[in-house]
């Protein structure tokens, strides 16, 4: 099959899906306030500003426009089928996009790949700053979802989910918490509280979550003083930040820090004791380390505690939101539901999978190691392989195969 | 209030015609002013209150707000009317981030809750201000406000308004504009944010569309007629024709725009008034200030 010919099988699994599965789509809260955008197969193109009475016509669309990616806006309107201007905007959910793209994740995201626009030269990892070969400034990039980078963005959802819990006083019933289907979470909070927060609010929400222009000195970090591990707030946050990163930090990454030989050496060889201090008044007292130093130590601290959020999608009071229970265009996945309580143990690779039956034959360009459900594959390079439905489309998703022939039964 | 007034009939009274006043001017310059002072005089009347006082005056305005347990702080609000009351401090410890919050709330002090139910004392009244007043005013009332709006007049022309170069000055772009300009030039992506921040930026300092469109031109996913549409956009040509400016210096931070501040930065919130200041410092140094065209 050529390209064509691969979009339009993606387009027909796509359609059998929706086709099987319509009565799974539930409707945002307040559906009829909702913009809702379809990017379609053909051109990529976004069909915006779409209006849905009630969830039979939502369902209905679905089946028959067949979309690649499907949104609704996290604002509610008074007609939102109107241009942008008059659409009069009535409030917006409060939303967090949790992505790998914005998590240095420990596998250095080696599975991704970039390709030099000059010279054609390819690379793993983040495109670098310029080509090694022709120092060419320009990159075409793909990026994988794997486990450790969601591995990475479910830790994040979690501290997430913590402060809004905790600091914010949100009950699990105000907020819902998805997979996107790619390489990330996102977590809405619904209600009147939050509704008509305008996008100054929101923006210092986003710097609570990140620690954006935190000040330690409000937060109890004086002079041979500092907060305590119980504390409320970011008092307490910085505080666990300082335990975990004292607990595991080496030698070398204080020196790196700019600390020097003396306190580097309290703090590596004091390790029992500044455990222990925290018990009453914490470590801030501790002989031979300053002030200066800890300001340093408590800026690690910080960075530990931050939730990596996006922080534009948290602050556009107008964004265009995946909706659950559709499929990713970048993957075949579908956005689902996940436990706030229970996402520790939640497995997107395995849960998120749309399609459940059938084989297909590809013939696969290339592809790093993946895992789904409990079955690995590849890494693969231009080879002919019979793969199940859900890891052929995603494949075929990525632009990494083509199709050779399917079989719709096992 | 626990002052005691002279006379509580012109004290009562005084208000709504003073609201009478301002609103008739039209000026939203004169209005703003004279909601802040009255802000100013509640915040001065209210810090002196009782606990049990402030919190029925926070009542009124539906604040969620009750005594705190701790004994440093004195009151407990909820998140969100202390956002919606600090959307224009500047000051660091109003930021959300820097305060203790348990269970949704803020911790407050006496004096930092009179500071905030002012901002709301404020807000009332410039809503206040905005309603229409139908009849015609008394020739008395009249006269006084034509002789208020000209003593106004004449106290504002002192406050001289600044005009940009007709030439865009490189020297003078902020550190974050100028980041993104050579970022830009070397053919490299940008941000979203970004791209609004150079755009809007570039467009208010006087640079055309089509030089904003050409800047863009070395990017890999240069599309003109996307760029077009949106320099043109930014610039009040469409749609809403609404000119927009660049994000504040504090929103440029949260979305990882700032590269760190200079010197001039710590003085301003602006990335134009960066730019207006620089250019000022520049002027005052030489005669010649170094402009280049772009």
């Amino acid at each position: 099959m050529n390209k064509i010919e691969t979009k339009a099988f993606i387009q027909e699994k796509f359609a059998e899906y929706y086709r099987l599965n319509s009565a799974s789509i539930d409707p945002p809260s307040s559906l009829a306030n909702r913009e809702f955008a379809f990017l379609l197969f053909k051109e990529r193109m976004m069909l915006r500003h779409k209006g849905v009475k009630n969830v039979e016509d939502l369902r209905t669309l679905l089946k028959t426009v067949v979309p690649s990616d499907v949104y609704y806006s996290s604002a509610h309107y008074e007609k939102p089928e109107e241009e942008m201007e008059a659409k009069e905007w009535l409030g917006a959910d409060l939303v967090f996009d949790i992505d790998a793209d914005h998590i240095s994740t420990p596998c250095g995201k080696q599975h991704d790949t970039w390709t030099c626009n000059n010279c054609g030269a390819t690379g793993r990892g983040t495109p670098p700053e310029k080509c090694p070969t022709c120092k060419g400034q320009k990159f075409d990039d793909k990026s994988w979802p794997c486990e450790i980078c969601l591995e990475s963005a479910k830790r994040e959802t979690m501290k997430l989910i913590d402060v809004l819990t905790r600091d914010f006083s949100l009950s699990p019933q105000e907020m819902t918490v998805a997979f996107s289907g790619h390489r990330g979470y996102h977590v809405h909070v619904e209600g009147e509280v939050v509704q008509t927060l305008d996008q100054i609010a929101r923006k210092e929400i986003v710097d609570y979550m990140v620690g954006i222009g935190l000040e330690p000195r409000f937060h109890g970090l004086e002079e041979s003083r500092g907060p305590n591990l119980e504390e409320a707030g970011w008092r307490g946050r910085i505080a666990k930040g300082t335990y975990e990163f004292l607990l595991n930090t080496t030698a070398e990454q204080l020196e790196e820090m700019g600390l020097k030989k003396s306190v580097v050496n309290s703090l590596i060889n004091q390790r029992d004791k500044i455990l222990e201090s925290w018990k009453s008044r914490g470590p801030w007292r501790m002989k031979g380390v300053g002030s200066e130093s800890w300001k340093k130590i408590v800026q690690k601290a910080i960075e530990n505690q931050s939730v990596k959020i996006d922080t534009v999608v948290t602050t556009d009071i107008h964004r265009l939101i995946r909706l659950t229970n559709t499929l990713h265009g970048k993957t075949g996945l579908k956005k689902i539901y996940v436990s706030a309580s229970d996402i520790e143990r939640f497995d997107p690779l395995k849960s998120a999978l749309a399609f459940k039956e059938g084989t297909v034959k590809l013939a696969v360009f290339e592809s790093p190691e993946f895992r789904l459900k409990d079955e690995r594959y590849g890494p693969y390079e231009n080879m002919e392989v019979e793969l199940p439905t859900a890891a052929a489309l995603f494949l075929l998703c990525k632009g990494a195969a083509h199709v050779k022939e399917e079989h719709r039964r096992v | 209030m626990s002052e005691q007034p002279r006379n509580d009939e012109i004290e009562i009274l005084s208000f709504p015609i003073a609201v009478m006043m301002v609103s008739t001017t039209k000026d939203v310059f004169l209005k703003r002013r004279y909601a802040l002072a009255e802000a100013k005089r509640a915040y001065n009347l209210l810090k002196q209150e009782s606990k049990d006082k402030i919190i029925q005056i926070a009542n009124t305005f539906n604040w969620k707000i009750k005594p705190a347990k701790l004994e440093i702080t004195d009151f407990a609000l909820h998140f969100t009317d202390f956002l919606r009351n600090t959307a224009g401090f500047h000051e660091t410890k109003w930021k959300l981030v820097n305060r203790t919050m348990l269970n949704g709330e803020i911790l407050l002090t006496k004096d930092e809750t009179a500071r905030l139910l002012a901002e709301e004392v404020r807000g009332h009244i410039e809503k206040k201000l905005e309603t229409k007043i139908g009849l015609e005013l008394p020739q008395g009332i009249a006269n006084r406000v034509e002789l208020l709006q000209q003593l106004f007049w004449s106290r504002k022309g002192k406050m001289r308004l600044e005009e940009m170069p007709k030439e865009i000055v490189l020297d003078a772009f902020p550190p974050c504009i100028r980041q993104l300009y050579n970022t830009i030039l070397s053919g490299r992506h940008i941000s979203h944010v970004g791209r609004f921040a150079l755009t809007s930026f570039l467009i208010n300092s006087g640079m055309t569309v089509d030089n904003v469109v050409d800047l863009f031109r070395s990017l890999s996913d240069f599309n003109e007629r996307m760029t077009r549409y949106q320099a043109e956009h930014i610039a009040g040509g469409r749609g809403s024709r609404t000119k927009y400016i660049p994000p504040k210096c504090d929103t440029l931070r949260t979305h990882g725009v700032c590269p760190g501040m200079d010197e001039i930065c710590r003085r301003i919130r602006h990335p134009l008034a960066y730019y207006r200041r620089k250019l000022r410092i520049m002027q005052t140094a030489t005669e010649t200030p170094t402009a280049q065209r772009t």
